[in-house]
C-alpha cells in the first residue's frame, strides 16, 4: 500500500529526476574538465554534484510509487542540495570580499554563481512540496 | 558452546542489553504514535545506504574543507595586512638594528606567518562542530566501520581519527576508550597520519603557490587529507597482519537524533579546539622562531644584519642536509623547514617566512617568484609534511600512552620511511605521467 498519493509522488518524482539529470550532467562536465568560467573544471565538487544525483536517482521509483523510503532519498538529495548551495554562495561572498580588500583584479558575480546556486534556487519549489508533504502525512 | 567465540559472545551481551534497554523503554516511555517515521529515520535511510553513504561522508567532508580554505581566504588577508604594516612600523622607528631585525623579521615576519593561519584553523574547526553537532559525525563512523573493520582497524578507531584532524595529542589520548590492546595500539601508530590544524598552514602556503587562488588549491588540500585517510587505513592493514594479528573488536555505537546544531555551542566547539594554536603560536612557535631568527641573522657581519642569509649558520645547516632532500627537488631552505618542523608542523612556515625574510603576505608570492616548487615537487612536499614524524608533542603522548619508549621511536622510524617513499613515488610516477 502507498504511504501517500502516487499523483502526489509523481510529481515530486519527475522534479527530482530532472534536478538529478541536471547534477549529472553538470557534475560530470566538473570531472571532466568544465567548460568555459559557468562550468569550472573541479574534480571532487563534481564528484560531489554527481554524488547528489546519485540520491535523487534512488528516491525517484519509490516516490512514485508513493513509498516513504523513496521519498527518504529525495529529502537527502535536498539536504545535499542545501548544504553545496549555501557553500558555493558563501565562497561567492569570499570572492567578493577578496576584491574588496584589492586581493582580486576583477569580481564577476555571474563568473562565481557556480551552477550549484542555480540548482539551489531551482530546487526550492520541491523543498516546500516534500515539507508540505512530510507536515501533512506520517507513516 | 565450546565452538562460540569469544567476539560471538561479546554480540551476543551486547544484543541481550540492548534487548532489556528495549524492553525497560517499552514500558517507561510513551512514544507519539501518529509520527512512526522521523526526520532522523529518513536522513539516516539515505547517510547510512550501503553504496551512497561513504561517497555522501567524502563530499560532505571536501565541503569542510572548501569552506576552510576558500572563506577564511579574505580573513587571512586582513591578518597579513596588519601584520606587514607593523613589521614596516617596527622597521621605521626602532633605532637599534639587532631589535629592529628582531621585531620585524623575527616577530612581523616569523610569528606573522603562522598567526595568519589562526582563520583557516579556526574555520575547519567550527565546520567539524557544525558535523559533529548536527549528529552526522556518529554515522559517519558507523559509515567507515564497514571498510575499517575489513581493513583491520576497530570501528571506534574512527572517532579518535577524526579528533586527529584537529591534533593528533587529545585524538591519541582518546584511544582510551578502547579497549582492545591490540585494536587501541594501531590506533595509536596510525594516527600521527591524521593530518591535524598544524600541518594546514602548510599545505595552505604550498597549495596556493603551485595552484595560485583556485578551486585547485582548496582540492589539493583536501586531497592531502585523503592522502592521511588512505595511508592510516593501509598502515592499520599492514600493522594488522604482522604485528597484530588477530581481529578487531565488534563495535556497538548509539547513533544521536539529528539536530539543528546551536550556533553558540559550534562557536564554543571551535574556540576549544582551536585556542591551543594561539597558545603554541605564543610559547612554541614563539621559542621557535627567536631561535631561527638568530640562526638566520648570525653572524651578524657576516650576514650584513640578517641580510645575507646565504652566509647564516641555518644556511650552513641547510647546506650540509640539502643532499637528502636533492633528489626530491627541494633546496636547503625545504630542508632546514622540515628539521624544524619537528618541533611543531607550523613552524615549517614561520621558517620559509624568516629565511626568505617576508612576512605571510609575502612568503607565496617568493617561493612562486624563486621558482622554489613545481606542482610536482610542491605536492610531494605536502605529503612529506604530512607524513614524517609527527611533532615532539605528539611523540611524547604516544609514550606516555603506551608507557613505552619503544612505540614513538618505532613510529618516528616508520613514518619517516614512509614519507621518503611516498614523496619519491609522487615525484617518480608524476614524472612518468609528464607532470612537472
Amino acid at each position: 500500500m502507498a504511504d501517500f498519493d502516487s499523483d502526489e509522488g509523481r510529481i515530486i518524482g519527475i522534479y527530482a529526476l530532472a534536478l538529478g539529470i541536471a547534477y549529472l550532467v553538470i557534475g560530470m562536465v566538473e570531472v571532466f574538465g568544465g567548460a568555459g568560467t559557468v562550468v569550472p573544471g573541479d574534480l571532487f565538487g563534481g564528484f560531489a554534484l554527481v554524488v547528489i544525483a546519485a540520491t535523487y536517482f534512488n528516491g525517484v521509483r519509490g516516490v512514485v510509487n508513493g513509498d516513504h523510503r523513496g521519498l527518504s532519498f529525495v529529502v537527502g538529495g535536498l539536504f545535499l542540495t542545501a548544504v553545496f548551495g549555501f557553500l558555493y554562495l558563501l565562497l561567492m561572498v569570499a570572492d567578493g570580499l577578496m576584491f574588496l580588500l584589492g586581493e582580486a583584479e576583477e569580481f564577476s558575480a555571474l563568473a562565481d554563481f557556480r551552477p550549484a546556486i542555480m540548482l539551489f534556487f531551482l530546487a526550492l519549489p520541491l523543498a516546500y512540496k516534500v515539507r508540505e508533504l512530510t507536515q501533512r502525512v506520517t507513516w | 558452546m565450546n565452538d562460540v567465540t569469544s567476539t560471538d559472545l561479546e554480540v551476543e551481551f551486547v544484543e541481550r542489553r540492548y534487548n532489556e534497554i528495549a524492553k525497560i523503554l517499552e514500558t517507561a516511555v510513551r512514544r507519539d504514535e501518529t509520527k512512526k517515521w522521523t526526520f532522523t529515520d529518513m536522513l539516516d535511510h539515505v547517510f547510512l545506504h550501503r553504496a551512497l553513504g561513504i561517497p555522501i561522508f567524502l563530499s560532505l567532508l571536501w565541503a569542510a574543507f572548501q569552506f576552510t580554505f576558500t572563506f577564511s581566504e579574505p580573513f587571512m588577508v586582513m591578518i597579513e595586512l596588519l601584520f606587514g604594516w607593523l613589521g614596516g612600523l617596527a622597521e621605521a622607528n626602532i633605532a637599534n638594528p639587532h631589535l629592529a631585525s628582531f621585531v620585524a623579521c623575527g616577530l612581523c615576519d616569523g610569528l606573522g606567518s603562522v598567526l595568519v593561519f589562526v582563520p583557516p584553523i579556526f574555520t575547519l574547526f567550527l565546520a567539524l562542530a557544525i558535523l559533529e553537532d548536527s549528529g552526522y559525525m556518529a554515522r559517519a563512523a558507523f559509515v567507515m566501520d564497514r571498510i575499517m573493520y575489513k581493513l583491520g582497524l576497530h570501528g571506534r578507531s574512527f572517532i579518535p581519527m577524526m579528533c586527529g584532524f584537529g591534533c593528533n595529542i587529545p585524538a591519541i589520548m582518546a584511544t582510551r576508550s578502547m579497549e582492545n590492546e591490540k585494536d587501541r595500539l594501531i590506533t595509536i601508530l596510525v594516527n600521527p597520519l591524521i593530518s591535524c590544524g598544524a600541518r594546514l598552514p602548510v599545505y595552505v602556503l604550498i597549495s596556493g603557490v603551485i595552484f595560485g587562488s583556485s578551486y585547485f588549491a582548496g582540492t589539493a588540500v583536501f586531497s592531502m587529507y585523503l592522502l592521511g585517510i588512505a595511508l592510516a587505513i593501509l598502515m592499520a592493514l599492514v600493522f594488522r597482519r604482522t604485528l597484530f594479528k588477530g581481529k578487531p573488536a565488534p563495535f556497538v555505537l548509539e547513533l544521536p537524533r539529528y539536530r539543528v546544531p546551536s550556533a553558540k555551542t559550534a562557536l564554543l566547539h571551535m574556540w576549544e579546539r582551536g585556542k591551543w594554536f594561539l597558545i603554541r603560536a605564543g610559547t612554541v612557535i614563539f621559542a621557535v622562531v627567536i631561535v631561527i631568527w638568530f640562526l638566520s641573522a648570525h653572524p651578524w657581519a657576516a650576514t650584513q644584519g640578517g641580510e645575507l642569509i646565504e652566509n647564516s649558520y641555518i644556511a650552513g645547516l641547510g647546506h650540509a642536509i640539502e643532499p637528502v632532500f636533492k633528489p626530491f627537488g627541494w633546496d636547503w631552505m625545504a630542508g632546514v623547514a622540515i628539521i624544524f618542523g619537528f618541533l611543531a608542523k607550523e613552524v615549517v612556515v614561520a621558517t620559509y617566512g624568516l629565511l626568505l625574510g617576508t612576512g605571510e603576505e609575502a612568503v607565496g608570492d617568493a617561493l612562486v617568484s624563486m621558482g622554489v616548487f613545481t606542482p610536482l615537487t610542491g605536492f610531494a612536499f605536502m605529503a612529506f609534511v604530512l607524513i614524517y614524524v609527527p611533532c615532539v608533542a605528539t611523540l611524547g603522548a604516544i609514550w606516555r600512552e603506551t608507557n613505552s619508549i619503544k612505540w614513538p621511536l618505532f613510529t618516528m622510524a616508520y613514518l619517516t620511511a614512509l614519507a621518503f617513499v611516498v614523496s619519491g613515488l609522487i615525484i617518480g610516477i608524476g614524472s612518468l605521467l609528464g607532470f612537472a
